[in-house]
């Protein structure tokens, strides 16, 4: 059974091997070779997808360049996607391998792009924009802030370090085998359900009216207040909540950080030292 | 005023309605004044006791319509009249009026019983398939001579005592708690008499011991009274043991546990109760077995023992003397002790089906008395004296009851009547005579006290006098009843002859041990212990006053009642002695003037004795100095100091052997069974340790738990997938 | 591309973000990174919403992709305030140091090895010059300050 699977097991340990060597560690050697193993997994990766590479079921050869999906293959291989996708999921493997957190963030900046572009090569524009603003322009710049502010001097032991590295790049890469493997699986038989909605000419107008239409925007907006009007006042009142909410834990933890900046401030006056009061007090 | 139904009612709530307002308002509004709830309900439960009195003795003359029977709708059995049955010489006539309150329980169609209906099933003439019966337990209350009796000596008696006590338990910190339970004992007390059914009796049995325990132990922060309370309880409970066995052989036996019959409704029988008068007067409704009879009676018996203090159960008695003295006048003395009495002279007719039990009664009255009358000789406690006189006196009446003739029982009553008043006089003046002495009651350590307390002292002799028997005090009447009734039985039997001798022992005993307490408290020089400090003086009003009725009440009570002999003549009316087994042969009004001599003459020598040991210079220590240089002599004396080593023996064999047991199931506890408990709880612990590995408390090792949960979540779904497509 | 092509490649493209973000979530000792990897896992939920929508032409994928910016804005904002709060208590942003949910046998998780110093693998961080004598800070500047 698995037999037939292999290729996906070796682009999983590929993926797997060349994580745990890019993730922090003590001693960190041999990124370079975790960036090229990284590469070479997403590539076989790349490679089943596009190519339908040993997903042939019983009586089949087990790997077979025609032995493809359906409504497809080799000659549809999307430039433009290939590049999206390869920017996202590259700038995502540096986001969350790199040791400097401010690095991780503009990186992460760089996945948000990528998916903004996603969307909007779906035809989802109005998404993405809103990660662009939202994501990219409010949090990420959150981010950044609390960075700043707590992180003045940068270099910290934890951030080259990894808390078990090489079990969760194995959970991780497993857990993206099976996915893929199982989308793939399911796509090369599909039902006549999925073929018809991918195929039929009547699917396809009704999606070039539909969610694909040039007033994308205001049909979105027109589904938000129409039929998830609650929702949206739902969601608006939780933005109202959680900015409450962030206020008041930040005003009682600056509320604590005053006291003791006042215990400190009498210290320091009882020491009568030139220390300047002020910045991240160390507990 | 109001009827009988009414009054039988009232007497005992009235208590009641005090043992629930005083705990109320005692604490906050009645404070000093508690006593009042108690002395008022008590003072009026007595008056109506004596309408009960006089409308029973109205309705019970012999030429009265005997017809208050509630029996009557029913209907007599064929072949017998209740009322006048074959046993009832001489047109003798039972009453009772029994009101039915309200039924307790009820079980219809509970066995199957019929009037008619012979006890022993093996019988040839018994029906082939009886009527059912229901078993019910009615709230009964009964109103005959022998509970009349009865009601007005304890409610007048704690009448007094409460307006004693008033002054005796003056500034007490538990004042209000004391009349609460003053209260609730006559209340019990009252209802023990007046019950008509064996259950209910044994209900207030019980409640009237709760009630002495209370006050026994009512100076709880003493240790003694504390243990005295335990001691009491725990002796009565070997006794109540024995009564509830005989209850239930009762209910086996009879199938009911009613007094008094219950007349046939609808289609049930009747039921002929256990002491009623249908049963009484046919014979054939009393023919059980000899084994039977006698264990019911030995089982009742020891249920008496228990309450009544008599040996080999008198060892709580003594002890109880540590509650206050009030309380030792009313409880343990005139009253609840009086309660063994009181059933056995209600079950006569149960005793007299089985002549073993009569002996041992008889026995048992003899063994005490005169053990009783020993120790009594050599205590230096006051009270405890009396307290030995008191299970000395119980003796006495057992002795009567136990001759199991008419005689022996109107006599063993008629000394628990006039005993009630010279006893409590006794008491009350110890009670007056501690109150002086600051709380002391050896009396080694006063003496000379008539002239410090002239009225204690006067009524002291009263009471003295009248317990010794000597003429005309009430003692001297009922002391020679009882003498009377054992030498007639002993006339025709050589074990109730040896009694007889007994028994006039015990009275030489009596007049000793009483005079040596008089003549060692109120005789030679004045001397008075520290406790009492410069302020030794007579009892107030309050206290006094109950000392004089009490002792114009023993000089008067035994000649008025025997002369006139309205006392034995009301006393037979009550159905459980006027038919049957019991009657016998009738009264005999005779006055037999050689007992009486023997009674007087052993009084007189004993005080005599007395006199002679405790008068003028006080040669006891001398004579007993001397007396002890022979061996048997200091034996006998540390014999009768030490109360007969009862307690040593009882500690030995049954306090030590329990308390080993509790020892060894203590050890089996700890050692055994909570080892392996403790084995059941490693099971989980240890599953529990296993687990505990996983708490690391990293945030990252949750999550990661949880991926990989998901993950074979995912592959065995996938697994399972691929196999079914391939399968 | 078909569109059931462009179904699957975002499918896979989305779970790729999804164990990435797993990957960095886990591994990663810095609360402000573990959040960025919890917001990547987001993204890649995200992607695959909204190629289904596409694929059914129904409009509810990208209305529930609304909600999850809409509550990863929420979260963000209350979680960088906890971590903020977390970091004034701990002096650090390591999550090691809050594990004291732990049983109470548990050893505490310690680093076997610490890495060398940023300096010396190479690790450059800009330094701003001090530059002057800092002047003495006013008595009552200071409680000023410290009560703004």
């Amino acid at each position: 059974m698995l037999g037939q699977q292999w290729p996906y097991a070796v682009a999983t340990l590929l993926f797997a091997a060349g994580m745990w060597l890019l993730l922090p560690r003590a001693r960190p050697q041999g990124r370079p070779i975790g960036a090229g193993l990284v590469c070479a997994g997403l590539a076989l990766l790349t490679l089943l997808v596009h190519f339908g590479l040993a997903v042939g079921v019983e009586g089949q050869p087990y790997w077979s360049w025609q032995a493809g999906l359906p409504h497809g293959g080799a000659a549809a291989v999307d430039i433009v996607f290939l590049v999206l996708a390869a920017v996202t999921v590259l700038s995502a493997v540096a986001a969350v391998t790199l040791p400097s957190p401010v690095y991780c963030a503009i990186w992460f900046g760089m996945t948000l792009l990528g998916t903004a572009a996603l969307f909007l090569y779906q035809g989802a524009q109005f998404l993405a924009l809103a990660t662009v603003v939202v994501y990219a322009g409010a949090i990420l710049v959150t981010f950044l802030f609390v960075l700043m502010l707590a992180h003045p001097e940068g270099d910290a032991y934890y951030d080259r370090l990894s808390w078990e590295a090489m079990l969760s790049a194995c959970a991780g890469a497993v857990l993206v085998g099976i996915l893929t493997m199982t989308t793939l699986q399911a796509f090369r038989d599909p039902g006549p359900t999925i073929s018809t909605k991918a195929q039929s000419p009547q699917v396809a107008q009704a999606r070039a009216t539909g969610i694909l239409a040039s007033e994308h925007v205001a049909s979105l907006g027109g589904q938000l207040f129409s039929s998830h009007l609650v929702s949206v006042e739902v969601a608006g009142t939780l933005l109202l909540v959680a900015l409450v909410g962030a206020i008041a834990i930040v005003a009682q933890a600056s509320g604590n950080r005053l006291d003791r900046m006042g215990h400190v401030g009498e210290m320091g006056r009882a020491e009568a030292t030139g220390r300047a009061v002020g910045g991240p007090t160390h507990v | 005023m109001f009827d009988l139904d009414t009054l039988m009612v009232l007497v005992p709530a009235l208590p009641l309605a005090s043992a629930i307002l005083t705990p109320l308002l005692g604490k906050f509004v009645l404070k000093e004044q508690s006593h009042l709830p108690t002395v008022i309900s008590l003072a009026l439960s007595c008056v109506l006791s004596l309408c009960i009195l006089f409308q029973v003795v109205d309705l019970s003359a012999p030429h009265a319509p005997a017809t208050e029977n509630e029996l009557g709708t029913g209907g007599p059995p064929p072949g017998s009249n209740p009322r006048h049955g074959q046993n009832a010489p001489g047109g003798q006539v039972g009453f009772e009026h029994v009101a039915t309150l309200w039924t307790w329980a009820s079980i219809p169609d509970a066995y199957a019983h019929r009037l008619d209906e012979r006890i022993d099933p093996k019988a040839p003439d018994a029906p082939a398939a009886p009527a059912m019966s229901n078993f019910t337990i009615d709230i009964t209350l009964r109103a005959d001579p022998l509970t009349s009796i009865m009601l007005c000596m304890v409610t007048f008696i704690s009448t007094l005592v409460a307006i004693y006590a008033k002054g005796y338990m003056h500034h007490d910190p538990g004042y209000w708690r004391f009349f609460t339970y003053v209260s609730l004992f006559v209340f019990s007390m009252t209802m023990l008499v007046s019950v008509s059914n064996f259950l209910l009796l044994y209900v207030f049995w019980e409640a009237v011991g709760l009630c002495s325990y209370l006050l026994v132990g009512f100076w709880y922060q003493k240790p003694e009274a504390a243990a005295a309370g335990k001691k009491a309880f725990l002796v009565n409970r070997v006794g109540d043991f024995g009564f509830a066995l005989g209850l239930f052989l009762i209910w086996t036996t009879f199938g009911t546990l009613n007094f008094h019959d219950t007349p046939a409704v609808g289609g049930h029988a009747g039921v002929a109760g256990v002491l009623g008068q249908m049963r009484l007067a046919d014979p054939a409704l009393y023919q059980i077995g000899g084994t039977t009879a006698l264990l019911i009676a030995l089982a009742l018996f020891i249920g008496a023992c228990g309450k009544s203090a008599q040996f080999p159960l008198h060892v709580w008695l003594p002890d109880a003397m540590e509650g206050p003295t009030p309380v030792s006048a009313l409880i343990h003395a005139a009253t609840m002790v009086t309660a063994g009495v009181y059933m056995v002279t209600r079950c006569m007719p149960l005793f007299s089906l089985a002549p073993t039990a009569l002996h041992v009664v008889s026995i048992i009255g003899c063994i005490t008395a005169v053990m009783a009358g020993i120790i009594g000789i050599t205590q230096n406690d006051l009270k405890r004296v009396l307290a030995y006189s008191t299970i000395s006196q119980l003796g006495f009446m057992f002795i009567a009851l136990g001759t199991g003739t008419l005689a022996g029982a109107v006599a063993g009553m008629f000394h628990l009547f006039t005993h009630a008043f010279f006893k409590a006089l006794l008491f009350l003046g110890a009670g007056s005579v501690m109150h002086a002495m600051g709380g002391v009651v050896d009396m080694r350590r006063f003496s000379g006290l008539r002239r410090i307390m002239p009225i204690t002292h006067a009524t002291f002799w009263f009471g003295a006098l009248a317990l010794s028997g000597v003429i005309p005090f009430a003692g001297f009447w009922s002391k020679d009843a009882i003498l009377a009734a054992v030498h007639h039985a002993g006339e025709s039997s050589s074990l109730y002859q040896g009694c007889y001798y007994a028994t006039v022992f015990a009275a030489l005993l009596t007049s000793l041990y009483t005079f040596r307490a008089v003549f060692l408290t109120f005789f030679g020089p004045t001397h008075v212990p520290e406790e009492a400090g410069h302020h030794a003086h007579e009892s107030p009003p309050s206290m006094t006053m109950p000392l004089i009725v009490l002792a114009i009440c023993a000089l008067v009570v035994g000649a008025y009642f025997e002369l006139t002999h309205k006392f034995a003549h009301f006393l037979v009316r009550t159905p459980s002695l006027a038919f049957g087994p019991v009657y016998g042969h009738g009264l005999d009004d005779a006055f037999h003037a050689n007992i009486a001599l023997v009674g007087t003459v052993v009084a007189l020598v004993g005080i005599g004795l007395a006199a002679y040991f405790y008068l003028g210079d006080r040669r006891e220590i001398a004579r007993v100095t001397q007396f002890m240089q022979s061996g048997w002599g200091l034996k006998l004396y540390q014999l009768s100091y030490n109360k007969f080593f009862l307690d040593p023996i009882y500690t030995f064999f049954i306090v030590w052997p329990l308390q080993l047991l509790a020892v060894v199931s203590s050890l089996v506890d700890q050692l055994v069974i909570d080892r392996i408990v403790n084995w059941f709880g490693i099971v989980p612990r240890a599953f529990g340790s296993v687990l505990r590995t996983l708490q690391t408390g990293m945030i990252q090792f949750y999550a990661l738990a949880m991926v990989l949960g998901m993950l074979v979540l995912v592959g065995s779904l996938l697994v399972w997938s691929m196999s079914w497509q391939i399968g | 591309m078909s569109e059931l092509q462009l179904l699957y490649n975002y499918l896979i493209v989305g779970a790729l973000l999804f164990g990435i973000g797993l990957i960095g979530f886990l591994s990663r000792r810095n609360m402000i990174v573990m959040f960025l990897a919890a917001e990547m896992m987001l993204q890649g939920v995200s992607v695959s919403l909204v190629a289904w929508g596409r694929f059914h032409n129904d409009w509810g994928g990208q209305v529930l992709v609304v909600f999850i910016i809409t509550v990863a804005a929420c979260e963000a904002g209350i979680a960088l305030a906890l971590v903020l709060m977390l970091f004034h208590r701990a002096g650090k942003l390591d999550i090691a140091f809050w594990q004291n949910i732990r049983e109470s046998n548990q050893p505490r998780f310690v680093d076997h090895e610490l890495p060398a110093d940023g300096e010396a693998v190479g690790q450059h961080w800009p330094k701003l010059t001090p530059s002057g004598i800092e002047p003495p800070a006013k008595e009552e500047e200071l409680v000023h300050r410290i009560h703004v």
